[in-house]
Formats: structure tokens, C-alpha cells, sequence
């Protein structure tokens, strides 16, 4: 297994484990993607995000199974008006995260009662319902600050603010 | 300098699948690694003045204006309009916004929107990105929400939008 063989693999894994090196990867792996395939189409800043990226796929899977047409972002509708796929982002994530996991022995199956899955479930609707009126997850926010957009400023400020609010209701129910 | 896009377009669109499954992976694999988590950035900043995380989410914004930049000198027909607010001489537009809505909408929306991210997010325990790796994890609980995620986007598509177009129509925004 990867976790006990040489050092040198320790090595390179402890700097993996550095949320720096992820954020940086993102950054430059999002604008490479756009910089080979934009002719695919846009929008800009498009080239990760966890909101508008299973939105694409999951309105694509919808779309096949009821032959209805939700909205897809050019970028995947274009592929799939040629006959392929849409964006792939989530499943490469959810892949490339249980490949970690699992050779790192850090899977374990972490149940929650009946009360925790309805408030996440509901929690997961609410979430994803905002986030597209954001036209962004706090990734694609992050891109697109990259790229400039101004507006997307007001979005960081806002999530920083619900993040307090957050931690405000989080403490207060502590005290209770 | 290259003139047009590096990959015509008939070939752009097979590799989308390809090249974001290949990115998926990679960003899978390093947040798992890292715990990588936006959301979970600015709460550990706020309470705990714990500043690990919050790196990363810096390193992504910085990381990512430096390589739209360079890449815009290299294929400048892929990277159009970047530094988009010096764009038409109009400070506040935003990239990819629906076309119905105006400038001032999408800020609205931007903070409304942005305002529940945060406080579901730290609520939850985590941004989106955060919650997909913890269903990989094993986290039964991260699983419903993505899979209340997947929902929430075809009911957004299907139901939310329209609603919202019409409703900032109807009050001039």
C-alpha cells in the first residue's frame, strides 16, 4: 500500500495533504481547461464548479430519461449536441476522492439518524437552489474574482457574512 | 501568440468529458488528501483565527488570476474579455449572468444566494466540494445532501429560474 511504502511518496504525499497546493492545482487546472477547450464554448471562468457542473450533468441525465429540455451550460450542451457527454467533473471528483480514501484506509461508513438525513437532504435542495442563483459555488466564485468579475465580489462578501451568521446560530445552540 | 483556439471546436467538444472527468480525479484525490474546504476556510478563520484552509481558498483565487493571465497572453481567443470589469467601460457586469437580468439583479442575487451558501454550508460542515468528498469518505449524511444537491438543481432549472426571470421583470430589475 501507498500509506507505509518509501518515504519518498510520504514526501510527496504530505505536501498533497496542503490545502495551498489543492487551491493552486484548481486554479491553474481550471484555466488550462479553458484555455484548451473553449472553442468547445463557455461560459468563462467555467472550468470548475461543483455547483454549475452537476447541474449540467444531472438536468443531462434528466434531460435523456424524460426527454425534457432543461438548461445546459454551452459548455456541456455543445458536447452533448455532438453526440457526447457533458462535463464529468462530479463523478471524477466523487472517483478520485474514494481512490484516496480507500488507499489511504481513511473509508469508514459514517451513519446519521432519521432526523439528519432530512435536515441534510433539505439542506442539499436549499443549498444547490442558491448557489445557481449565484450562478456559482464559492468555486467558480473564486474563478471568476480570477478573471475579474467584479460582481463576483459581492458573492464573497454575502457567503462571509452567512458564514458569520452561521457560526452565530452554531454557538448559540451550543449554549442551550 | 496563437491565432484562434488551440483546438478546433469538433475536437474541443469530445475532450470535454475527457479533460473534466481527468480534472475531477485529480481535484478528488487532493481534497481528500487535504480537506480542502472554502467554506470550512473562512469558519476556521472566524472562530479560531486558524488560517490552514483559508491558504488554500487564497491560493485558488490568486492561482487562477495568474493562469487566466498567462494563458491569455499565449491563446488570447480563449481567454476573452478576462480582466472582465475593464470590459465596455462597464464595472459591473457579470460573467455568464442570464441575460434577462440586469447588473443590479444579479448582485441581488449574488447576495441572497451567497448569503444562504455561507450559513448552510457552515451549518452542514462544509462547502459542496467538501460534502462530495465526505460521501467518498463514507459519510452517509454528506451523500443526502448531494443527492438533495442533484434535486435542488433540476428543481432550480426547472422551477426557480423561470420564477425569478419573471419576478425581476415584473419590478424592473
Amino acid at each position: 500500500m501507498v500509506a507505509n511504502s518509501s518515504d519518498e511518496k510520504k514526501g510527496l504525499d504530505s505536501y498533497l495533504k496542503m490545502p495551498l497546493v489543492g487551491g493552486a492545482v484548481i486554479g491553474f487546472a481550471a484555466a488550462l481547461i479553458q484555455a484548451l477547450l473553449f472553442a468547445a464554448g463557455g461560459p468563462q471562468a467555467y472550468g470548475f464548479c461543483v455547483a454549475c457542473h452537476s447541474r449540467d450533468l444531472i438536468n443531462y441525465v434528466y434531460n435523456s430519461l424524460t426527454g425534457s429540455n432543461l438548461f445546459l451550460a454551452p459548455f456541456s450542451a455543445n458536447p452533448v449536441a455532438a453526440g457526447t457527454l457533458p462535463v464529468l467533473t462530479i463523478i471524477g471528483v466523487l472517483v478520485g476522492a474514494v481512490a484516496a480514501a480507500v488507499l489511504y484506509k481513511e473509508f469508514r461508513v459514517k451513519k446519521g439518524d432519521a432526523k439528519s438525513y432530512v435536515v441534510y437532504g433539505i439542506g442539499g435542495i436549499l443549498f444547490m437552489i442558491f448557489a445557481l442563483c449565484m450562478g456559482a459555488c464559492p468555486y467558480r466564485l473564486a474563478l471568476r474574482i480570477g478573471y475579474g468579475d467584479l460582481v463576483a465580489v459581492f458573492g464573497l462578501i454575502a457567503i462571509i457574512v452567512g458564514i458569520y451568521i452561521g457560526i452565530k446560530i452554531a454557538l448559540k445552540r451550543m449554549e442551550d | 501568440m496563437v491565432e484562434g483556439f488551440l483546438i478546433a471546436k469538433e475536437s474541443a467538444v469530445l475532450l470535454v468529458p475527457i479533460a473534466t472527468i481527468i480534472l475531477g480525479l485529480v481535484i478528488g484525490w487532493l481534497c481528500q488528501r487535504s480537506g480542502f474546504c472554502s467554506i470550512g476556510g473562512i469558519r476556521d478563520f472566524i472562530l479560531f483565527r486558524q488560517t490552514r484552509l483559508l491558504k488554500g481558498y487564497i491560493a485558488l483565487i490568486i492561482s487562477a488570476f495568474v493562469f487566466y493571465l498567462i494563458f491569455s497572453f499565449i491563446v488570447p481567443a480563449a481567454i476573452p474579455k478576462f480582466l472582465w470589469c475593464m470590459q465596455d467601460g462597464q464595472l459591473l457586469t457579470a460573467i455568464g449572468g442570464a441575460p434577462a437580468v440586469s447588473a443590479a439583479g444579479v448582485i441581488v442575487l449574488m447576495i441572497v444566494g451567497g448569503i444562504f451558501v455561507g450559513l448552510i454550508g457552515t451549518l452542514l460542515g462544509g462547502c459542496p466540494l467538501r460534502q462530495l468528498v465526505m460521501t467518498s469518505e463514507g459519510n452517509l449524511k454528506s451523500l443526502v445532501f448531494v443527492i438533495g444537491m442533484l434535486a435542488g438543481a433540476v428543481i432550480f432549472t426547472a422551477l426557480v429560474s423561470p420564477w425569478i426571470i419573471e419576478a425581476f421583470t415584473a419590478i424592473g430589475l
